[in-house]
């Protein structure tokens, strides 16, 4: 009996010991369960086709852009509408510093894994230029100038034509010498975990504190002491930042970029939508969506191929449904699930604990006696 | 000397308060005036020509930010939906009046055509408030109104545009010309009677909703609700009148902006996008929601359109406006002339 004890005692200290580990880096153990689902998948018969791998880094890098935008669109409320320009100035200068060919006038020929962080950076900086000049009007006018300075870029990337090769695109080197898609999802889902354990505990510090007290009443967060400008830069720069750093893995795996198929206004409604479907404020919401939702409208696409636009339309609709009847998203229908779940649990143990008082108590009188 | 004092005072405080609308109207002059020099009286005159339509659009789009709190983002798309509505109701009539011996008849042809963009329009604008806007408002909680009805409308425009992508095909469809006549002369410069039609249609649609703002008891209405949504109810004001209709109005603009632009902009599913662009810098420029500043602003935008393509090329025409506008963000963020609506600044 006790050596059943002892072992039971060990694995619970183990398994909490686990779970005190996957907490730390902002996961539910659910959520770290799904996330060895998603390692493991593509390597499974069914799913490890070139094409079904292809979709899964598609789903990781939406799900990676939205986890960045609903940073920013969740939490201060302000809905950066340039994001995708931002995304493609991380693209554009990870690729120009990687170019070694003779068509553009600069042939650094630097390693894409050192360009990444430089096309980072200068989006991030970017993002903080904007965001000191606009973060300090109220939100909707922030939104507006973000999607005016992303018109803008999208423009300038076009006319720099000696740097950009304009409309006709850049075909930037790959990471990778080779013609399997798996190494890149691991990539890509590498720096989608790496994005969303950084900036869960950014919303988890007392840093995210702020944000959500600024999202939620900004006269009231001020009035306790909050600086909102400060906050909503930082928070603006971070989002910018890890934009342009999944912009490089787009320039770097693709392999082709051109300034409509990276900073058009229509890359930053994808993201929205899916950051909205998945739930703002969540984090992790759109990281759930993103995969069903590139599997199916994929699965659209390819069935419906004489309907061109149909997935599009879905998306719209979808979008505009959960906005008007379930605004908190799917994020918010898990949440409440679970919080029935609970009461229904603390319910039944609630239950049982009085059960057990009952069969315990006639047990006290006799020891007593 | 004494009671001139205050004239002088009172000149140049109204000079002061008006300061970054003066610099501004100042500086489109000189710009009008060197563009007109440089590319001679036709640059001028389209650019105003373009600028009345970005104006009619901008009217709308302060309108509903105004009176209904909505920052339209899918205004692009009413653009587009006049934009085929004048199409295939041109091609139809176009088709059965080619024999016709009325000269009056053929010259009517776009003028019905219009008419059936701006019907259209009228009839999205009620359908969206009906369907969309409505249920939103009941749900929503006062403090993100504006921010989900913005996000409403983003998921409108990307409907509306991949439906007609769905529907009709992402083929341009336009018409090389309204008007078949020779071109008038205006002071010396040969403007296309296409051209001209859109400036004294844009002109009859601001005057027009002009009267009916200032001298119809429902205009009054619709301002009211723009100053004090509760003290308008309680005056009797029906809200679920007036929402309908200031959306059924913006959107028949913009439609009629596109019908009458259909030389210009060929109806394609995403046509919506520039104007949709142009009329929000009209508006940020001119301060949201005022609606005699977007009239003005329209026709400033058109200039320094013209202004960039000439003396930048057309592909700074995005960049540049851009920086001005930041400028003028930063320097004063309520728009050139001014608005009402409160808290766009956190100081």
């Amino acid at each position: 009996m006790t050596s059943m004890d002892v072992q039971e005692g060990k694995r619970s200290d183990l398994w909490s010991r686990i779970v005190v580990c996957i907490n730390a880096i902002g996961c539910s153990p659910l959520g770290a369960g799904l996330l060895v689902v998603l390692v493991v998948l593509p390597l499974i018969p069914p799913f490890n086709q070139e094409h079904f791998v292809r979709w899964f880094i598609m789903g990781a890098f939406l799900a990676a852009q939205a986890i960045a935008f609903d940073f920013t669109a969740g939490y201060i409320n302000v809905v950066n509408f340039g994001f995708a320009a931002f995304l493609g100035v991380g693209a554009y200068t990870s690729a120009i510093l990687a170019n070694e060919m003779p068509f553009l006038i600069v042939q650094p020929g630097i390693s894409p894994w050192i360009g990444m962080w430089a096309g980072a950076v200068l989006a991030g900086l970017l993002g903080l230029g904007l965001g000191w000049l606009t973060l300090r009007l109220r939100g909707i006018f922030a939104a507006v100038m973000a999607w005016f300075v992303g018109i803008a870029l999208m423009g300038l990337t076009r006319n720099l034509a000696p740097l950009t090769r304009g409309s006709m695109g850049l075909h930037p080197s790959t990471f990778l010498d080779t013609t399997s898609n798996l190494p890149y999802y691991y990539i890509i889902l590498a720096m989608m975990i790496v994005i969303y354990v950084t900036l869960r505990l950014v919303t988890r510090s007392h840093i995210g504190l702020a944000f959500k007290a600024i999202g939620q009443n900004l006269d009231a967060a001020k009035a306790s002491g909050i600086n909102p400008t400060f906050y909503r830069v930082l928070n603006f720069t971070l989002s910018c930042f890890f934009a342009g750093w999944l912009g490089s893995f787009y320039a770097h795996y693709y392999a082709s970029l051109t300034p409509r198929s990276v900073m058009h206004t229509a890359k930053t409604t994808e993201v929205l939508a899916i950051a909205y479907i998945g739930g703002r404020g969540s984090i992790w919401g759109g990281m759930i969506v993103a995969f069903p939702f590139v599997f199916f409208i994929e699965y659209v696409r390819s069935t419906f191929a004489e309907l061109p636009g149909l997935h599009m339309v879905i998306y719209g609709a979808l979008m505009i449904l959960l906005m008007i009847f379930y605004p908190s998203g799917v994020a918010g229908m898990v949440e409440s699930i679970r919080e029935r779940a609970e009461a229904i649990l603390r319910a039944r143990v609630a239950v049982g604990e009085s059960d057990a008082q009952v069969a315990r108590a006639p047990k006290a009188d006799v020891s007593q006696k | 000397m004494r009671q001139k004092l205050p004239l002088v005072k009172s000149i140049r405080r109204t000079i002061s308060e008006n300061l970054p609308a003066i610099v501004v109207l100042f500086s489109t002059v000189v710009l009008a005036v060197v563009v007109g020099g440089a590319g001679g009286l036709a640059q001028i005159i389209n650019s105003i020509v373009t600028g009345g339509m970005w104006a009619l659009m901008a009217v709308g789009l302060a309108l509903v930010f105004g009176v209904m709190n909505i920052p339209q983002f899918a205004h692009g798309e009413a653009f587009m939906v006049g934009a085929y509505a004048s199409y295939f109701v041109f091609q139809v009539l176009r088709r059965n009046l080619e024999n016709s011996s009325s000269a009056f008849l053929r010259a009517a042809t776009p003028l019905v055509a219009i008419a059936a963009a701006a019907v259209a329009g009228f009839i999205l604008g009620l359908f969206l408030e009906k369907l969309l806007f409505y249920p939103l408002r009941l749900r929503s909680k006062a403090g993100e109104w504006v921010m989900n009805a913005f996000l409403l409308t983003v998921g409108i425009s990307f409907m509306l545009t991949n439906g007609t992508t769905l529907v009709l095909g992402a083929n341009y469809r336009g018409v090389p010309q309204y008007w078949s006549a020779a071109p008038w002369t205006i002071l010396g410069a040969p403007v296309s009677v296409d051209r001209a039609m859109a400036f004294i249609i844009s002109v009859i649609c601001i005057a027009a909703l002009w009267l009916f703002l200032s001298h119809t008891r429902t205009g009054r209405a619709i301002r009211a609700v723009s100053q004090d949504e509760i003290g308008a109810q309680m005056m009797g004001v029906n809200l679920n009148f007036i929402y309908p209709l200031t959306l059924g109005l913006a959107t028949a603009l913009a439609a009629v902006a596109g019908g009458s632009l259909l030389f210009l902009f060929q109806a394609y599913p995403t046509v919506g996008v520039s104007p949709l662009y142009l009329a929000w810098y009209v508006v940020m420029m001119a301060g949201l929601g005022n609606i005699a500043g977007a009239i003005v602003g329209g026709f400033i935008v058109g200039i320094l359109q013209t202004a960039t393509q000439q003396f930048a090329g057309v592909v700074w025409t995005d960049v540049i406006p851009t920086m001005v506008m930041i400028v003028i963000l930063l320097v004063v963020p309520s728009g050139i002339f001014g608005t009402d609506v409160k808290g766009i600044s956190e100081k």
